[in-house]
């Protein structure tokens, strides 16, 4: 048995290689794709891991109980998480700040204004602490020393470096301090939250007023306080965690949140932690899912075709393998030995195709970088298993099942077909595509939540659900186009006569009854192009409108390509001319960032220009609900003072359109606040520099009328070249200005990609728009090379009765371009289709959701050129095998 | 009379690896309009490259062919020479008139002319019937059948046929031949056929042998 099988497997090494070569590439494409995609995940995840590790400011805040052993906590603190930085940090509340107007030296204003404000916290802080966890504070004017005032409160209170503030304390007389420093405190939210409350039950927002304080001066002015008012005054340490832990955000969370147990048991009732870290893992859990899912959505079809293509090219030469077999049984061999011969020829295949494949998977992984982000090895593993599969499957089976069941005379009946197959016969297509859109009004209904990661909850889930609509979709359009396909080619032979007629000339005729007659092999070759366009375009669309994106989001959190931004006593709009005028610059636009109280609740207000400030910076419509950015300003243009708010403060007021909402605007003459009437007229949702949660959107003109100070806190510039270039321009002419602040969207871009929001998917695009177009040749190639043996006879037959070469090319080519051509339409319908259901799906992704797909035309250029190339490769190719003389053939009739 | 083929010495040696092997040596004879000729001789003695030599569809390696009453050899199919095969040499995407009107439509016939021709040819050896019909529906008998229609229905002036009953029984190899005979009585063409069997040759006026390796015997 040994010696028949080597015998055989030389014979088919030796003169019908490529019966193994092509199926053995159709195996490595598909073990390459699922590693490449596979190692591309675990890499993001990692980045991702790692990059949300990195940008979390202070990993926890222990905060310690009154009369606690503050040795021990150190202690336990230091042996639970060998910390890397751990720093002690007061917090004292007070009963606010006072301070003189105009005055340096005095809280008495030598013109007897004075500025108070409501409860406040002093921390203090030792002077290693800004370069221990250097997120926490950005220093804007004045010393990084000493006593250092946030900008908010340096607002309210009208002061700056150098003048004197008085701290309210509780139940102890006022001290007075010299202000050193200007400071804004970026993590404020994490800075000041409540530790060890359940959620909800304590306040959430960070403080308004806030003072910094060396801890030798803290020390000295509220250690009096604490053994007054004990409950006013805490001592928090700050933690940097020094332990490695692992790059998958789900363990690292679990690991986190373990250690913060033992922590709080070990110490009981001494400590409460405030897990930041475990937060923000928890965080990129639902990022790393996300980009799960994103696999599942770009990645699987491409898998899928690759595995059809794989079990297409093997069965495109089963009418060769059947005969072979017939021959061997007739000359006395069993099932088993020609299952033997199958199995070997597998085994050949499957290993060649894995060792291709993992080859360019590792040269992929490497030429990438992403081998260095990820372990490369699991997922190649898991793709060679699928590789070994697909051999079998492709190759063993139908050997089979043909062995088992058909006999030669059977494989004549490959066109013979006339009924439908018991799917269509079912109206399968239609029913799968009914709940395809069922699904998706389903999800749609829901938000598009694909993610579910309820706040505060161990475990976050996948809606797998949603992979229903996009899934259906595509096999759904799949055996439709086979229906709809098979019935035009059943029916439209005189439009297809008519349409090869200028290729055909006067054999246009016979070509189309050959079309005709041809129709499944048409059908499966036109479906296989189709699916593969599709998979390239509705990777290629969502790629494309993932970037488009993305540099949305950018733009939303930078506020514009070059962000200026400054304080109100030296505010940039007063350089606005010069920036405008700056090369590179295409527009720039003031903006007013101001801070008003809507009832008790301080608020973020912009003044703006609303006929222009879509000039300097992107306007979607998304921002604002009702989903029309333009009708939006314009009714905001049309009402001077009227006022767009966060949803939220509309709920909250019962706020309907006309309302009058008296604002509480801080007035320049006074520096207090003062009551402002405004006219609600909208909401909005996002806005440029905007934070997250609530903000308000004005006329600058009306806010300038009424605060009495028509100074923009920020410039925004639209650049027409590199930004970074724009923004070292920029800093050159505010350097003057204290407190002024250049940023780039290149840097918000990578800010981003720190969270889900996030994996930079252009390794995928590379990957997937690579193997499309591979797919895309592959399938417009194979599509010739199905039933070769009978079109190879057919063209000696036409050869021997005279047909010349071009009459024969008609053949050819009209199969080659309907194939071609009606693949790539029904695959760009599809496609389209499937992209455009993959955005909305997936619209939790995007920040905010995108008003219409964005088509790569650069890319479906490649694509179509790809095609193009590959049929004509194909039907050259065809031309140089059926190029052997036509008497070898004629010797078989 | 101007010979339709005439041959001198036509030889033409196959390639196997490095090894020369000879199919037909030094074989000369000629065609003439209203010829029957049957070519005899045992399997592999190169009956069907002769045909195929005749047919243009080969070139002798040795030796020298030309076609005196029909021109040049790149035009001599469909409309000079016609051939039958062996086989069932129909394409099975086309019916029966479909495949029968091809060579017409491949010499650039209108398609109009080419459709009534086919049917005429069809009619002639009483096939119309299953115009219609794609090859897959009929039995050996009708599917050579209409293929003897396809090579007359361009009215050549020389058919040859390799071995067009070879696959048939008797009978139906008779009534083929009756066909074929009563088609080319009506058009004149020259008829060459390659046949083992002794009871066609029989109805041939000339017989060609070829020996094992190619050389002809009278």
């Amino acid at each position: 048995m040994m010696f028949f099988l080597t015998k055989w497997l030389k014979g088919v090494l030796t003169h019908r290689p490529e019966r193994l070569l092509e199926t053995m590439a159709g195996v490595a494409l598909t073990v390459a794709l699922l590693a490449s995609l596979g190692i591309f995940v675990t890499s993001s995840v990692q980045v991702m891991t790692r990059r949300a590790i990195s940008d979390v400011p202070v990993d926890w805040q222990v905060l310690t109980a009154s009369g606690a052993d503050m040795a021990a906590v150190r202690a336990a603190i230091q042996e639970t998480t060998s910390c890397s930085v751990l720093e002690p940090v007061g917090y004292a509340d007070t009963d606010g700040f006072e301070a003189g107007s105009g005055n340096a030296t005095d809280s008495a204003s030598s013109n007897g204004t004075v500025q108070t404000t409501g409860p406040g916290k002093v921390l203090g802080i030792r002077t290693s602490y800004a370069s221990a966890f250097p997120r926490e504070i950005r220093w804007l004017t004045g010393a990084r020393q000493g006593v250092l005032i946030a900008q908010q409160t340096a607002a309210n209170l009208h002061v700056k470096e150098g003048d004197i503030v008085t701290i309210r304390r509780m139940g102890l007389p006022p001290v007075q301090v010299r202000i050193d420093g200007v400071i804004d405190l970026p993590a404020a939210d994490s800075l000041f939250q409540a530790i060890g409350m359940p959620a909800g039950t304590a306040p959430q927002a960070p403080p308004d007023n806030v003072l910094l304080m060396p801890d030798a001066q803290w020390r000295a002015l509220f250690d009096p306080q604490l053994a007054a008012r004990p409950d006013t005054v805490r001592t928090q340490y700050h933690v940097r965690i020094g332990r490695t832990l692992s790059m998958d955000p789900d363990n690292a969370c679990t690991e986190v949140t373990q250690m913060a147990h033992h922590l709080e048991s070990q110490l009981a009732g001494s400590v409460a932690v405030g897990d930041n870290l475990a937060a923000r893992l928890a965080a990129a859990r639902a990022d790393a899912l996300y980009a799960k899912v994103l696999f599942l959505f770009l990645g699987l079809p491409g898998a899928i075709l690759a595995m059809m293509l794989t079990i297409a090219v093997a069965a495109s030469g089963s009418q060769h393998r059947l005969r072979e077999q017939a021959l061997l049984r007739t000359r006395g061999a069993s099932i088993s030995q020609v299952l033997h011969i199958e199995t070997l020829e597998a085994i050949i295949t499957g290993m060649g195709g894995i060792l291709l494949g993992v080859a360019a998977a590792v040269l992929i992984a490497v030429s990438t970088g992403m081998a260095e982000n990820g372990n490369i090895w699991g997922w190649t593993a898991g793709a060679a298993i699928a590789g070994w599969i697909l051999a079998i499957a492709a190759m063993v089976a139908p050997a089979w099942k043909q062995a088992r069941y058909h006999t030669v005379a059977a494989s004549k009946t490959l066109m013979r077909r006339t009924g439908d197959f018991l799917w269509q016969k079912m109206w399968l297509d239609v029913i799968i595509l009914a709940l395809a859109g069922i699904e998706f009004w389903r999800t749609a209904s829901s938000g598009y939540q694909v993610v579910l990661a309820p706040e505060g909850a161990p475990q976050i889930s996948v809606h797998y659900e949603v992979f229903i609509a996009p899934l259906f979709l595509w096999i759904g359009g799949a055996l439709l186009s086979v229906r709809l396909w098979e019935r035009f080619l059943s029916h439209g032979r005189n439009t297809l006569s008519r349409l090869v007629h200028p290729i055909a000339g006067n054999l246009s005729d016979p070509v189309a009854a050959t079309l005709v007659r041809q129709r499944f092999t048409m059908t499966r070759g036109i479906v296989l192009v189709a699916l593969a366009v599709s998979f390239a375009l509705s990777t290629a669309i969502f790629n494309t409108t993932y970037n488009v994106q993305s540099r949305v989001d950018a733009e939303l959190t930078n506020g514009a390509d070059v962000q200026v931004s400054g304080l109100t006593i030296s505010p940039p709009g007063g350089r606005l001319a010069e920036l405008e005028a700056l090369p590179g610059v295409t527009a720039a636009q003031p903006m007013m960032h101001r801070f008003a109280y809507v009832g008790h609740d301080l608020q973020d207000i912009y003044g703006i220009d609303p006929r222009h400030i879509g000039d300097a910076t992107h306007m979607s419509n998304a921002f604002f609900e009702g989903g029309n950015a333009r009708a939006s300003l314009s009714l905001l243009e049309q009402h001077p003072d009227g006022v767009l708010v966060a949803e939220e403060t509309r709920n909250d007021f019962q706020l309907q359109p006309g309302d009058t909402l008296n604002l509480r605007v801080q007035f320049a003459a006074d520096h207090h606040y003062h009551v402002a009437p405004f006219r609600f007229i909208g909401v909005v949702r996002e806005f440029p520099t905007a934070p997250r949660d609530s903000f308000l959107v004005v006329n600058a003109a009306y806010l300038a009328q009424k605060t009495g100070s028509d100074a923009s806190e920020i410039v925004l510039l639209r650049t027409s070249g590199n930004p970074v270039q724009v923004a070292n321009r920029a800093r050159n002419i505010v350097a003057s200005l204290p407190g002024v602040r250049v940023t780039d969207i290149t840097a918000a871009q990578h800010a981003i990609s720190s969270g889900l929001t996030f994996i930079n998917l252009r390794g995928l695009t590379r990957i997937e728009l690579l193997f499309a177009v591979v797919f895309v040749m592959g399938a417009t190639g194979l599509i010739l090379a199905i039933g070769l043996s009978e079109r190879r006879r057919n063209f000696a037959i036409l050869e021997a009765l005279g047909a010349d070469h071009r009459q024969m090319d008609a053949f050819i080519w009209s199969e080659a371009l309907l194939m071609l051509l009606a693949g790539a339409m029904t695959g760009a319908l599809l496609g389209v289709g499937i992209a455009e259901i993959l955005v909305k799906v997936l619209t939790g992704v995007f920040d905010p959701p995108p008003e219409h797909l964005y088509i790569p035309w650069g890319y479906m250029m490649l694509l179509a050129t790809a095609a193009a190339a590959s049929t004509i490769i194909a039907v050259y190719g065809m031309k140089l095998i059926f190029r052997r003389p036509v008497v070898e053939e004629l010797r078989n009739l | 009379m101007n010979e339709l083929v005439r041959m001198d010495a036509v030889g033409r040696v196959w390639m196997q690896g490095k090894t020369r092997v000879p199919v037909i040596a030094f074989f000369t004879g000629a065609v003439l309009p209203g010829d029957r000729i049957a070519v005899m001789g045992p399997s592999g003695s190169g009956k069907s490259t002769l045909l195929h030599i005749m047919g243009g569809l080969d070139a002798p390696t040795s030796g020298h062919i030309s076609w005196p009453a029909l021109g040049d050899a790149r035009h001599l199919r469909p409309q000079k020479i016609g051939m039958v095969f062996q086989m069932t040499s129909l394409l099975a995407p086309l019916t029966a008139v479909e495949n029968v009107e091809l060579p017409l439509l491949v010499g650039n016939v209108a398609p109009v002319e080419a459709r009534a021709a086919a049917v005429k040819a069809l009619d002639d050896i009483g096939l119309i019937s299953i115009a219609d019909k794609f090859p897959e529906e009929l039995s050996g008998g009708q599917a050579q059948r209409v293929a003897v229609a396809r090579a007359l229905a361009s009215r050549p002036k020389l058919i040859l046929a390799d071995e067009p009953t070879g696959q048939l029984d008797h009978p139906t190899a008779q009534h083929l031949l009756d066909v074929l005979l009563a088609a080319i009585e009506y058009s004149g063409a020259a008829l060459v056929v390659a046949t083992h069997d002794p009871a066609i040759a029989d109805r041939m006026q000339t017989v060609w042998h070829i020996r094992r390796n190619g050389q002809e015997e009278a």
